[in-house]
């Protein structure tokens, strides 16, 4: 039997008490070596979902959470952020936010060096995360003069050298044109080769077809997702 | 020979630079006359066009507030008694050589200070982290450093694109009376807070995530080591403190 690497149970999220319930009675499990998809309509709180299983909520950000978050076992309430990042990575919908070094390998070292790895690990990490990706010929590049796809690729790279056994993909490939999507769907599929659970939250339906499971984030629930676009507000081409 | 190589400038370690800039400060604060801030701006000129710094564009960036110096300098000038009267109404001095000596010892002290500033901006923010890293300044403080590095000019063009977005539905500012002008400028603060603050949470999100403070120490691929020109420019820095220092001991320099 696998071990789930990230597993959520009756998990509910509201922004301050007494509010409605943004999501409530969200069951999920990420599996090594598995991809699972989350798609959903705008405002249905996909991003908070992710906040919520990476511990950003409530570790980080306020709110009203109940049911539980474990990361290997471990409740995400009792471990301190550092703990999780050595096991989780995420790469947010916003890149431009996350990036504030004036060059793209400085970007992609901050993680690395924070983990006290020694310097030839850290340039060989580097080195990986950046070919994974594609950009190697970005490496002495100004990240904030690079566009938005770039930049998204920039912060995946940054989060990839982390080395993380969980990544959680939100809309990271939103931002893409077509050869950085090719790229990071082969990037996805070799991680899952390579035993790391992901989770990609998408609006994209074509990103669905490299994953193993795919849920539904509506109304308040997440419920598998079968390619029946009739439960999607808007279809698949509002999906988009 | 002034190298224009941008690559081969951000090779100075900036820990250099930083020794020259400190020692040329301090010495702008330390006199105030032009006996030493002429010879004074002389250098920091030259330094700055050494290290690439595009003088013009420092100066221009403080442009609206180099009328606020020159005004301190002309009170300076009116309101200094002493000397001889260069400029006197009705027997009434109104412009002393002293008050004249004072008003251009604060316009070139602010320009040294402004210029010798800019040669900062040709090193790599991360270069100066690493820097004072190796200085053993906690890794928290220098990060910070690197951060309002960023943020300054983020700030900047957050103003910049509310005042776009406000001029494309047709707010016209240039015609507005003052009292207009203030109301929408604090209008537009609301926007600028909130998306600054906004970022700040995600960007600290972003460093926590990434293992920010998981151990006590932190290492780094880079090393930054000294290389005899920096060397060069450390004893360039001690040779402009001597210049001025040995000749103020000698009393060689007036007092005021």
């Amino acid at each position: 039997m696998m071990e789930t690497l990230l597993c959520a149970s009756g998990l509910g999220f509201r922004f301050r008490p007494g509010a409605p319930p943004l999501f409530d009675e969200v069951d999920l499990a990420l599996q090594p070596g598995q991809v699972t998809a989350i798609i959903g309509p705008s405002g249905s709180g996909k991003t908070t979902l992710c906040h919520c299983l990476s511990g950003i909520i409530p570790l980080l950000r306020g709110g009203e959470t109940w049911g539980s978050v474990t990361i290997k076992g471990k409740p995400v309430d009792q471990m301190r952020i550092p703990e999780i990042a050595r096991n989780l990575g995420m790469v947010s919908q916003d890149p431009e936010a996350g990036l504030f070094f004036p060059v793209v390998e400085d970007e992609v070292a901050f993680g690395p060096e924070n983990l006290c790895l020694e310097p030839p690990v850290i340039r060989a990490r580097i080195d990986e995360a950046l070919g994974n990706v594609g950009i190697t010929d970005l490496r002495l590049r100004n990240p904030h003069r690079l566009s938005g796809g770039e930049k998204q690729l920039v912060a995946t790279a940054s989060v990839l050298s982390l080395h993380p056994e969980i990544l959680i993909l939100d809309e990271a490939l939103s931002q893409l044109d077509g050869r950085g999507r090719w790229m990071m769907e082969r990037l996805i599929l070799r991680l899952r080769a390579t035993g790391k659970a992901i989770l990609m939250v998408t609006h994209d339906p074509n990103h669905l077809d490299v994953a193993d499971h795919t849920f539904i984030l509506s109304n308040g629930r997440l419920s598998p997702f079968h390619g029946d676009w009739a439960a999607f507000p808007a279809g698949p081409e509002g999906a988009c | 020979m002034i190298p224009n190589d941008s690559a081969t400038l951000q090779h100075f370690d900036p820990r250099a630079k930083l020794i020259l800039v400190l020692s040329i400060s301090s010495l702008a604060v330390a006199f105030n006359h032009p006996i030493v801030l002429l010879p004074l701006s002389a250098v920091t000129f030259l330094a700055a066009r050494f290290f690439g710094v595009q003088i013009l564009r420092a100066m221009s960036s403080i442009r609206r507030l180099l009328w606020v110096f020159v005004a301190m300098g002309m009170i300076q000038s009116v309101f200094t008694p002493g000397g001889e009267a260069v400029l006197a109404v009705g027997g009434i001095s109104l412009v002393s050589t002293v008050g004249l000596v004072r008003g251009v010892s604060i316009i070139l002290r602010i320009v040294v200070i402004v210029v010798s500033a800019a040669i900062m901006t040709t090193a790599n923010p991360r270069d100066i982290v690493q820097g004072l890293s190796q200085w053993r300044i906690p890794y928290e403080i220098t990060f910070m450093v690197a951060v309002v590095l960023r943020f300054l000019p983020l700030m900047r063009e957050e103003a910049e694109d509310t005042l776009t977005a406000l001029q494309l539905r047709g707010v016209r500012l240039e015609t507005l009376p003052l009292r207009t002008k203030i109301r929408i400028y604090r209008h537009l603060l609301y926007p600028l807070i909130a998306n600054v603050l906004s970022r700040a949470e995600k960007m600290s999100i972003s460093v926590e995530m990434r293992g920010f403070r998981a151990y006590p120490q932190r290492t780094s691929h880079r090393n930054l080591v000294f290389s005899p020109r920096d060397y060069g420019v450390i004893a360039t820095s001690i040779l402009i403190v001597m210049g001025v220092l040995l000749p103020y001991y000698w009393n060689w320099l007036p007092t005021s």
